[in-house]
Order: C-alpha cells, then structure tokens, then sequence
C-alpha cells in the first residue's frame, strides 16, 4: 500500500511543479527554470529543519519564499527577451543553479555525523518526517494539502480579474498594452508566483525524499515541468493535473513491466501526444464540451 | 601565460563545434522561428549509426564514418521536421518545443537502449596522434582537423546562403514567411529544406565532437544541446556569423576558466557570459536594433 501512497506524493509534487508552469505559461512566457526554483525551495527548507531545527510549516513557507524571491530576480531580466530567447535564458539560469548546488558545501556537526549539504553528494539526512513519526500516509495527506490548495487558489484566480489580465497578455501583448495593463508588473508577478509554487513543490519533495542531490534539478526537471501544462491544455487547472497522472502515473509507473522499453515509448508518447492534441488535452473547446456534458446533466435532473 | 594561451588555443579550436551546433538552431530559428531542440541528439544520433554502419564495412576508415554521419545528419534532419514539426500548426510554439524535447529524449534513450548505456570508441582522423608546434605552443593534431572542417563547413553554408537562389529563397523565407510565398517560393519545402541542410551540419559536428572527445555517449547530448543554445542566444537569434563567433567566443572562454578555476566551474562561467549579453546586449553580437523575436 505504501508503494501507491508514495506515487501519489510524487503525483502530488509534480502537479505543484507543473501549475508553477502553468501560471507563467498563462502570460505566455515560457519558463525552463522551474526546477531552479524547485532546487532552492528544497535545500533552504531542508536546511532549515535539519540544520537549525525548524518545524516543517513555517520552513515551507520560507522555501517558497526564497523561490518566489529568486523568480522575481529572473523574472525582471525575462522582460528585456521573449518567447524562444526566455526559453534559453531561463534554461541557462536553471543550469547555473545546478551548478550552484554542485559546488556547494555547508556542513554541520551533529552529535557524532556531519549534516547538510555536500557538493556533488547532496544532502542527505533530511530526517524531519521519520524522527517526528509521519507515516506515508500522513505525507501524503500532508502533500495533497498543498496541492489541493494551491490548485483551488489557481483556479479561482483564473476567474478573476487578475487571471484574465494574465490571460489577456498571454494571448496578445500589443492588445494587453493598449488597453493600460502593465506588462511589468504582470508578467513580474507571474514568475514571482510560479516560483513561489515551485519553491514550495522543492521543500515537499526534499522531506519525502530524505536526500536530495543537483541531478534531481536538472534541465530534464525543468522540461517536465512545463510538459505537463502543455500537454494537458491551457484551459484550466485540471488538464495540469490530468498531465500529471498520465506521465507519472502510466507513463513512468504504468508502463514499468516493459522494463527497459518503457523509456523508449516515453519520448515517442510526448510526440505522439503534441501531434494528435498540440494546444494540449483539455483546450478550450474539450472544456466547452465537458461543460455541456454537465450541462445536459443538470437539466435532465 | 604559455599555458593560458594553449588553454585559450585549444577551446577556440574546440568552439567551432559549438559554433557549427550553434548555427544548426540559429537557422531553424531565422527560418521558422522555432528551436529544434532535438538538434544535438540528432546530430549525435547520425554520428553513431555512421559509426555502426561503417563498422560493417572492413577496415573502414575514419573518413567513411564521417561521410556517413554528414549524410544520415542530412535524413535525420528531414525525419526531425517531418515528425516533429510537419504534423503540427505553424503558429503553435509550445507543441513543436515539446515535441522536439520528446524526440531529443527518444534518441537519447535510442542511443542508449542500443549501446547499452556503454561509451563507444569513435575513430580519430590520420591526424589524431599528430601535434604540431609553434615555438613553445603546442596544438593537437585533431584539434585543428576540427577546426579546418568546420571553417569549410560554414563557408560552404555562408555560399550556400548568399550565392545560390536556393539560399535567397531560404533568407526570403526567414524575413517575411507571407512575401516569400506570395513571390512564389514554396515554404514547406524551404522548411524541409532547412533541416536538411542543418541536419548535414550538425552530422559533421556530431562525428568531430566524437572523435575529439574520443568516445560517443549519450552524456555528450546534453551539454551540446545546452551549449549550442547558449551560443545562439550571445550570437543573436537567426543569425549565422553572430553564432560562429559566440562558438569560438564559448569555447574559448570555458578552455580558459577550465585551466584556471577546474572541472566543476567551467560551466558556470559561461553562464554568467550569457547573462551579461542578456542584460547588456539582449539581441547578441551583431544586434541590428529593436527587431527581436
């Protein structure tokens, strides 16, 4: 049983990375710097409740803090280029924090073993939740928390003012300017909370983890992370999740009695899957359609 | 100081890889504004069939498997656009980004499935053994057959563009998509044409990295995807000269950071290069102004 509930930890961590995406893709930026974002909400919260002893809440928030901080720095850069130049920028500053994490080194003793972060070997001992009695199942409620709230804040935000703007620079940025919205400012605060959404999937991921190293934040990461949006559609919140659970849930684990096959048809699935649906699975049309659906439902009731 | 300069000789030699990997996105880009970004698997991928391919063949010299790694680059490059980028809407960015990424990790998993994730022997030219001296410098002999085949290569690229009527059509293409086909030239195969072209470009480059670095793995894809994108970005967007000379620039900048602060900081440096060209001269070397995207 512990085998499912840790994949829906790790279902629940990718929907968290894939709507960090999701939120910068509605301005129609896209940003390949997810797992930097990702990398510093991970090792400032472990280092937080290993090195100085934090409860986990409030070191969660300042990992997404730290994240929303350093997206923030990115995204000012982010308004000098666009579209495919904002694609390698921010790819190059994700690799940049890698090698950040692969270089550094900050340990201290612990009774008689030395904790924190080591280079190229990671950091290991992120012991919060075994040393506080957390069962699996307790993470993982512990994790879909945060999932589900930050899904529910996202998707009210997109039927708000504030989601239509975002979603009113993403369509056409000349319009969006004409009409007096500050592209600045919202494409700012885009990154700022992508990263923070980021930076909060890192520090759940580092304590169900317990070690966490620089390769688990590379390109790949990144890439993943801006997949699932795009492969689940851009209409709304739900095709992130949708995503998710299609490339972890079948993709990654389904498919696992193939053996070594298994990442061979990854690859060809993601291609098969832009070519078939390439604004994604629940576009806007697929919404229009499940509305319906309901729609009749409810009238028939 | 001796040692700095065979430092910075050697990465600049090493740099025309980068450059020719650099100009194989720039002009996927000018042409389509899109990136490839299953360039340098692909091109990796043709070095390593020519290498099983030649191998049948007794006794098969080096140059065979470089011939037959620009070749199949070339149909690589035709299969990466008809697969990748044919199938899909023009207008639609994100679906031909992710799509290329899924192609990028189909051929590395391709190339490992078929290798067994194991390193494999990639021949060095007559000249691998060679080292030729200049006073107290030195430059290896492999290094400079890099260097010499890349320079053909992008001279015959540079002909190719500004002194056939094919590569009119092509530079037509990538000013105005809408004129160009009004005047009668036909996009989707100019498109075509791109990869093609591009495809045999980064075949030769796939084949000289190998045989530089002396091994092919499926661990060289990934920085070469990653460097090749960040000597687009210094060179500027769509264009070729901005991006041979941001090649050398990388390589030469990382040879000398990698003799005077070690292995696990080379990157890094470049990095930090390309984000002072992002925040001093976003549009690359050679910007022309505004123009950008």
């Amino acid at each position: 049983m512990d085998f499912y509930f840790g994949l829906i930890q790790i279902i629940g961590v990718h929907t968290l990375l894939g709507l960090s995406a999701y939120v910068i893709l509605l301005t129609g930026q896209l940003s390949i710097a997810q797992a930097a974002f990702y990398a510093i909400g991970a090792y400032v919260s472990a280092m937080l409740t290993v090195l100085w002893g934090w409860h986990i809440v409030p070191a969660l928030f300042a990992g997404a803090a730290m994240g929303a901080f350093f997206a923030t720095l990115v995204g000012f850069p982010a308004l000098r280029v666009r579209g495919l130049m904002l694609v390698i920028a921010t790819l190059a500053f994700g690799e940049g924090v890698r090698l950040f994490f692969f270089n550094f080194d900050y340990q201290i003793q612990k009774g008689n073993v030395k904790v924190g972060p080591l280079g190229p070997e990671g950091f290991r001992q992120i012991r919060y939740f075994p040393e506080n009695g957390w069962t699996t199942f307790d993470v993982m409620l512990f994790v879909w928390v945060f999932v589900i709230l930050v899904m529910a804040l996202i998707w009210w935000v997109d039927r708000s003012r504030y989601g239509a703007v975002l979603r009113a620079v993403g369509d056409d940025e000349l319009a969006a300017q004409s009409v007096g919205i500050n592209l600045t400012a919202v494409k700012v605060s885009a990154m700022t909370v992508g990263g923070g959404i980021a930076g909060l999937a890192g520090c759940l991921y580092a304590h169900y983890t317990t070690h966490i190293e620089h390769l688990g934040f590379g390109v790949l990461q990144s890439v993943f992370a801006v997949a699932y949006p795009i492969i689940g559609g851009m209409a709304s919140v739900f095709g992130t999740l949708f995503a998710v659970i299609f490339v972890q849930g079948i993709l990654v684990e389904g498919l696992r009695f193939l053996g070594d096959w298994r990442n061979l048809l990854f690859g060809a699935l993601i291609i098969v899957a832009m070519v078939v649906r390439p604004t994604g699975f629940l576009d806007a049309l697929m919404l229009k359609r499940f509305a319906r659906w309901f729609a009749l439902g409810r009238e028939r009731a | 100081m001796l040692d700095f300069v065979q430092a910075l000789i050697d990465g600049i030699l090493y740099g025309t890889t980068y450059a020719l990997i650099g100009i194989g996105f720039t002009l996927v880009f000018g042409v389509m504004h899109k990136i490839n970004m299953a360039y340098a698997s692909a091109s990796i991928g043709a070095a390593y069939v020519a290498l099983v391919v030649g191998g049948l063949v007794a006794g098969a010299s080096a140059w065979l498997v470089f011939g037959l790694s620009f070749l199949l680059g070339g149909l690589f490059g035709l299969l990466v656009y008809l697969i990748c980028f044919h199938l899909i809407p023009l207008g639609n960015e994100n679906a031909t980004l992710m799509s290329t990424i899924g192609m990028l990790l189909l051929v590395d998993e391709l190339i490992a499935h078929a290798t067994q994730g194991m390193p494999q022997n990639y021949p060095s030219t007559a000249f691998g053994e060679e080292m030729v001296r200049m006073g107290e410098l030195s430059v290896r002999g492999d290094l400079i057959f890099v260097f010499a085949v890349s320079v053909v290569a992008m001279g015959a690229l540079l002909a190719l563009l500004y002194r056939t009527r094919m590569g009119l059509a092509t530079r037509a293409v990538a000013q105005q998509p809408v004129a160009a086909q009004l005047c009668g030239i036909q996009v989707v195969k100019v498109n075509a044409l791109t990869f093609v072209i591009t495809g045999l470009l980064g075949g030769i480059a796939g084949a000289l990295v190998c045989s530089a670095v002396g091994t092919l793995s499926i661990l060289i894809t990934g920085p070469l995807t990653v460097k090749g994108l960040i000597v687009t970005v210094i060179g500027g967007l769509g264009s070729v000269p901005g991006a041979i000379v941001a090649g050398l620039l990388v390589g030469g900048l990382e040879n000398v950071v990698l003799y005077l602060r070690g292995v696990t900081e080379r990157d890094l440096y470049v990095m930090l290069l390309m984000f002072a060209f992002l925040v001093f001269r976003p549009n690359g070397i050679f910007a022309r102004g505004a123009g950008r995207d």
